[in-house]
């Protein structure tokens, strides 16, 4: 007896210890139960003082701002402010600094005397840049979901009126001498199907909150940081050139993404597209901009390079001038005129200047540090490290490799190229393995992912691990990729990549008139002849669960000619409102044309039975959801 | 005391003029001896050779006709890397700098095969038997290498496991294919003749280890370029002519490396103090020694040469990065499928009028040209078509009339399963994809059929 409990125990050991050693999946699940909670500072923002003294940090995961001696790096002062704040920025003045929480919806406002917190203001969905106009009176709130720049009274945040912006409006830069305010975006505005997507620059008249024009940014997707000269003659903003009508056959020769800047003002007289990126080597997703107060230099931060570039302005305007033709497809063109590129932390974002030029503040959000370069010397001089765990948690290093490019080929891309602040891009992509131009396919929101399995659109990956690992390195990076830690800590991270709030849906769960009619239609059994509705396809069959999806796969309809099969993955329906476009191949422009143009046949659902207002309803309700 | 003077000014000129002058004069040393120089301190190893012929293997011939030996420079010795071998050439250190791979011949009658021996020295282990000459071995991620292996047609680029699992041809056309270096990105440098594989002039090209992809590094063509190795930066080295040039990620044209007056033999090494390890002879000497040479400065250092033999092929012994694995996504198809975005555009400028339709050739076994079929290009100059895999493809322009607008300049292949989109014909790396859908993949995502029959077995299904 005592023999065969000894056996059993072997065996039960050396069980264990099999488990212990599978590497990957099982340590994926291991860690998946129990994510750490680390608080990093997660700089993503640096402002300085009026006077140059002090160093604003504005710590997106710690939701707070830090004051930091700017020679020194000690830190002043801590301020807490909302949650997962996105932008900041000085009154004219000095005396107040504005802080924009993207979660919360709502923008702070500190007394940068005292440090204190004078007042938390209502902003629009999602705020994630503020500017105040040059007389103190308004202030400017750029609304990434709300495609939107609320104008805001100053003095009391009374909201006074809305401007429509583009796409994804995210960041608010004021010109010198307060004349103008430009709103970029960090998705697209809607193009025709299959068409190249584009983007704009919003011109804002701040006197008269008013939008004056609308600089166009032709086959640009995302756009982040815009920075114009002291003498108001020169813009230049940094931004993602997909490819992705291109089949996705390989990497190579700039074949994903081209990393550019839009140069913009009366020095160039024209907008013109100016490519960062080499024949054998990639700056990806460029995201901050300054221009020295000569305007010798600009200097680009890369969130997934992990360098800055630095420009010579001289030599770039003599290239635009000499090359009428646009030049953007050419990789060559970045030896004329880059002067530098400077390896600093992990995921660099927001930079600043001091005022005489001569050091460059860069916020490195995932390794919690500022890096200072001496613009004399293109170095790093100093590494302030901030205040925050010591350790890198696996969630952490998920999100690391998330924002890294260095695992495609050449250091082209990553994760976050497409997936925008871990989302989505708004753009549908041409994959190689389904054929070239088959199976086009709507990038989709990463979020709140656990329950929603299958992934891919024909529901043909089983596991976040399969669709992160030999897959994304054989068909995306084209190159030798993660090993089995490093995919584990990434599937964390996209595992626990949590819902954003719902702006449609009250508080407390309640539903307006309008969303109740169209839950009672996504619900009803019936149509409105009094005839049955099938069960599968009935709204609430296949988009069943909190989660909007059973999971499984159906063919409503919606195949192309361009599909290898219509029989296709059921979305989930959290946020949906923000996905647009829609359908497997984001063919459908809104939700309302899924069932005006892509649902003749009532197959993906019965819906021709209802008019306008009800299918108005019914999107009322998708948008709680 | 005069004398001690006058001595101190003749060994300050002679300095001065090494500076000046780069390598001194070779001086008269007994045959298969080799005079060292300044001592190293990390273990270089070399080929010694009576007479390097350094392109005949893209002639298919022999680069050592006189034999070779490699020699390993340690601690201010010199001595032969491996004993008892009739031949020895072309180290490869691993990347652990623990072991050696290299060409050999055991007897003088033997081919060309690839060896192995720790990096100590010792005794050695045959890793690849040939029946014909393999050549130019490079180690490679997951314990594999590439190599050249003389074939009916020419020496072929092979990648193939240590232990000769998995051999996975490279090249496909006829011609010689030499490797030189395995890149970080994991591509395998190769020279070849321009236009690849029948040209005249040598030049380097790139090609992923499952024979996909192939290109040249940059179309700058025309300059003779060889031995090319990847530097620490990224740059790709080479000789250019006599001299060295260099790639540099920037650039779509090689650019000049200001090294000291002379002839270099290319394969440069670098070392860890960033020195340059070059195999180098003044203008008009017999033969190449090795010296060390810091990028800017005016002369090059000695650190080995022989009277008698030329020092080529430099590596060092020391760990370096290993090189990213290919992960490859070759379909399990017999075919390969082409896509060209728009055919008008190219380094050689603009067509004189729209191309109306696309021919596809073959060649064939018999080294006669055969038509594959021709297909319309569409308004916006992209054609789609299937091609059997594993093959020279060319294609040409033509006219409204049929009339050739404009040819490919030589041959290329497309692996069996391979899927590759060209921007242009001919347009450099340089060139990236405009986005755009292509009008032909608006009309049709079936490719024009131009595999001679070899379609049976082709599939585009997802994966």
């Amino acid at each position: 007896m005592r023999r065969r409990v000894t056996m059993v125990a072997v065996v039960a050991a050396a069980l264990c210890l099999v488990l212990l050693w599978q590497p990957g999946m099982v340590r994926v699940s291991a860690q998946l139960s129990t994510p750490p909670e680390e608080r990093y500072a997660s700089p993503l923002e640096v402002l300085l003082s009026p006077d140059g003294a002090r160093l604003y940090v504005l710590c997106q995961g710690a939701d707070e701002v830090r004051v930091l001696d700017a020679a020194t790096g000690r830190v002043l002062r801590t301020i807490s402010v909302g949650h997962l704040p996105r932008g900041f920025s000085f009154s004219p003045d000095g005396a107040r600094l504005f802080v924009v929480n993207s979660w919360d919806d709502t923008v702070t406002v500190i007394d940068t005397q005292s440090g204190r917190v004078k007042a938390t203001w209502a902003a629009g969905f999602e705020p994630s840049s503020v500017v105040e106009d040059r007389p103190g009176k308004l202030l400017y709130v750029a609304d990434r979901i709300g495609n939107n720049v609320t104008v805001l009274d100053a003095a009391t945040g009374e909201e006074k009126t809305t401007l429509a912006a583009g796409r994804g409006a995210s960041y608010l830069t004021m010109s010198a001498d307060g004349s103008r305010l430009y709103a970029t975006h960090v998705y697209p505005n809607a193009t025709p199907h299959r068409t190249p997507p584009k983007s704009e620059i919003t011109i804002i008249d701040p006197a008269q909150a008013r939008v004056v024009g609308r600089m166009m940014l032709p086959d640009i997707a995302g756009v982040f940081h815009v920075a114009l000269s002291r003498d108001g003659r020169l813009g230049v903003a940094a931004e993602l050139h997909p490819k992705n009508l291109v089949p996705m056959a390989h990497v190579e020769h700039g074949w994903v993404f081209g990393n550019t800047l839009t140069v913009f003002g009366a020095d160039v007289g024209r907008s013109v597209e100016v490519p960062l990126d080499e024949l054998d080597r990639y700056y990806a997703l460029p995201f901050g901009v300054a221009i020295t107060p000569d305007k010798s230099r600009i200097y680009v931060t890369h969130g997934g390079s992990d360098c800055v570039t630095v420009i010579d302005t001289k030599k770039m305007l003599a290239y635009i001038r000499a090359h009428p033709e646009p030049f953007a497809e050419d990789l060559s063109a970045s030896a004329n005129y880059v002067e530098a590129r400077v390896a600093v932390g992990k995921n660099p974002r927001g930079l600043v200047l001091s005022r005489d030029g001569g050091r460059l503040f860069v916020a490195n959000r995932l390794d919690d540090t500022i890096s200072v370069l001496s613009t004399r010397e293109n170095r790093v001089t100093q590494t302030i490290k901030l205040v925050g765990p010591d350790k890198v948690s696996p969630l952490r290093r998920g999100e690391q490799t998330f924002y890294a490019a260095k695992y495609a080929f050449q250091g082209h891309f990553g994760c976050s190229n497409c997936h925008i602040d871990s989302t989505f891009d708004g753009l549908q992509w041409d994959l190689e393995p389904d054929g070239f131009g088959k199976d086009i396919v709507d990038n989709r929101l990463l979020e709140d992912l656990r329950g929603t399995e299958p992934f891919k659109w024909n529901g043909g990956n089983p596991s976040i691990a399969i669709e992160c690992g030999p897959r994304t390195e054989m068909y995306f990076w084209r190159s030798q990729t993660f090993d089995d830690l490093t995919l584990a800590d990434l599937v964390l991270y996209i595992r626990h990549l949590p819902l954003r709030p719902n702006r449609w849906r009250a508080a407390d769960g309640a539903l307006t008139p309008a969303q109740e009619r169209g839950r009672a239609i996504f619900h009803r059994t019936v149509d409105k002849l009094g005839q049955p509705i099938p069960e599968g396809n009935r709204c609430a069959y296949c988009h069943s669960g909190p989660k909007g999806t059973n999971q499984k796969s159906f063919d409503v309809g919606t195949g192309k000619w361009t599909d290898n099969s219509g029989v296709l993955d059921t979305p989930q329906l959290m946020n949906v409102a923000l996905t647009a476009p829609y359908l497997h191949d984001g063919s459908a422009k809104s939700l309302e044309e899924i069932w005006t143009v892509y649902n003749p046949h009532d197959r993906h659902g019965r819906t021709n039975d209802l008019t306008k207002d009800e299918l108005n309803d019914l999107i009322e309700y998708l948008r709680t959801r | 005391m005069r004398w001690l003077t006058t001595g101190a000014v003749v060994v300050c000129a002679l300095l001065l003029v090494a500076l000046v002058y780069g390598l001194p004069p070779q001086p008269d040393r007994p045959a298969g001896g080799s005079n060292q120089r300044q001592a190293e301190t990390v273990p270089v190893i070399f080929t010694a050779a009576p007479v390097y012929v350094s392109l005949a293997a893209l002639h298919g011939e022999e680069r050592f006709p006189e034999g070779a030996q490699l020699m390993v420079l340690r601690g201010g010795q010199t001595r032969l890397l491996v004993l008892g071998f009739a031949a020895t050439a072309d180290a490869s250190v691993s990347f652990d700098a623990q072991t050696v791979l290299f060409a050999g011949k055991k007897n003088a009658g033997d081919p060309w095969e690839i060896w192995e021996v720790s990096a100590e020295g010792g005794a050695p282990q045959l890793v690849l038997r040939g029946t014909t000459d393999l050549i130019r071995p490079l180690w490679m991620p997951d314990g594999r290498m590439v190599l050249a292996r003389r074939e009916r047609d020419g020496f072929a680029l092979e990648a193939v496991g240590l232990d000769g699992s998995g051999a996975v041809r490279l090249s496909y056309l006829p011609g010689n294919f030499v490797p030189d270096d395995v890149l970080r990105d994991g591509r395998v440098l190769f020279e070849s003749g321009f236009p690849l594989g029948s040209g005249a002039t040598p030049e380097m090209f790139l090609v992923y280890a499952d024979g996909s992809g192939v290109e040249s590094v940059r179309c700058d063509h025309g300059a003779a370029r060889e031995h090319g190795r990847q530097m620490v930066s990224g740059d790709i080295v080479f000789a250019h002519g006599e001299r060295l040039a260099r790639f540099t990620s920037a650039l779509a044209e090689e650019a000049a490396v200001a090294a000291p007056a002379g002839e270099y033999a290319g394969d440069v090494a670098e070392m860890p103090d960033g020195r340059w390890l070059v195999a180098a002879r003044k203008p008009g000497a017999k033969h190449f020694g090795l010296g060390a040479w810091k990028p800017g400065a005016a002369a090059v250092t000695v650190i080995v040469q022989d009277a008698e033999r030329d020092l080529i092929e430099p590596v060092v012994v020391v760990p370096r990065a290993v090189p990213n694995r290919h992960p490859s996504g070759l379909h399990d198809w017999t075919v390969g499928n082409l896509l060209a975005l728009d055919a008008r555009l190219s380094r050689s400028g603009a067509l004189a009028e729209e191309p109306a339709a696309v021919r596809a050739e073959a060649l064939g076994g018999d080294g006669k040209v055969v038509a594959l079929g021709t297909t319309p290009v569409e308004k916006d100059g992209s054609f789609f078509v299937q091609a059997a895999g594993d093959r020279p493809l060319r294609f040409i322009l033509l006219d409204a009339a049929g009339h050739t607008l404009r040819e490919e300049h030589g041959w290329f292949w497309v692996r069996r399963g391979e899927q590759r989109i060209c921007v242009g014909c001919h347009t450099g790396p340089e060139r990236a994809p405009e986005n755009r859908v292509p009008q032909v993949l608006l009309r049709t995502t079936t490719p024009a059929d131009m595999t001679g029959g070899a379609a049976g077995a082709a599939t585009a299904g997802g994966r």
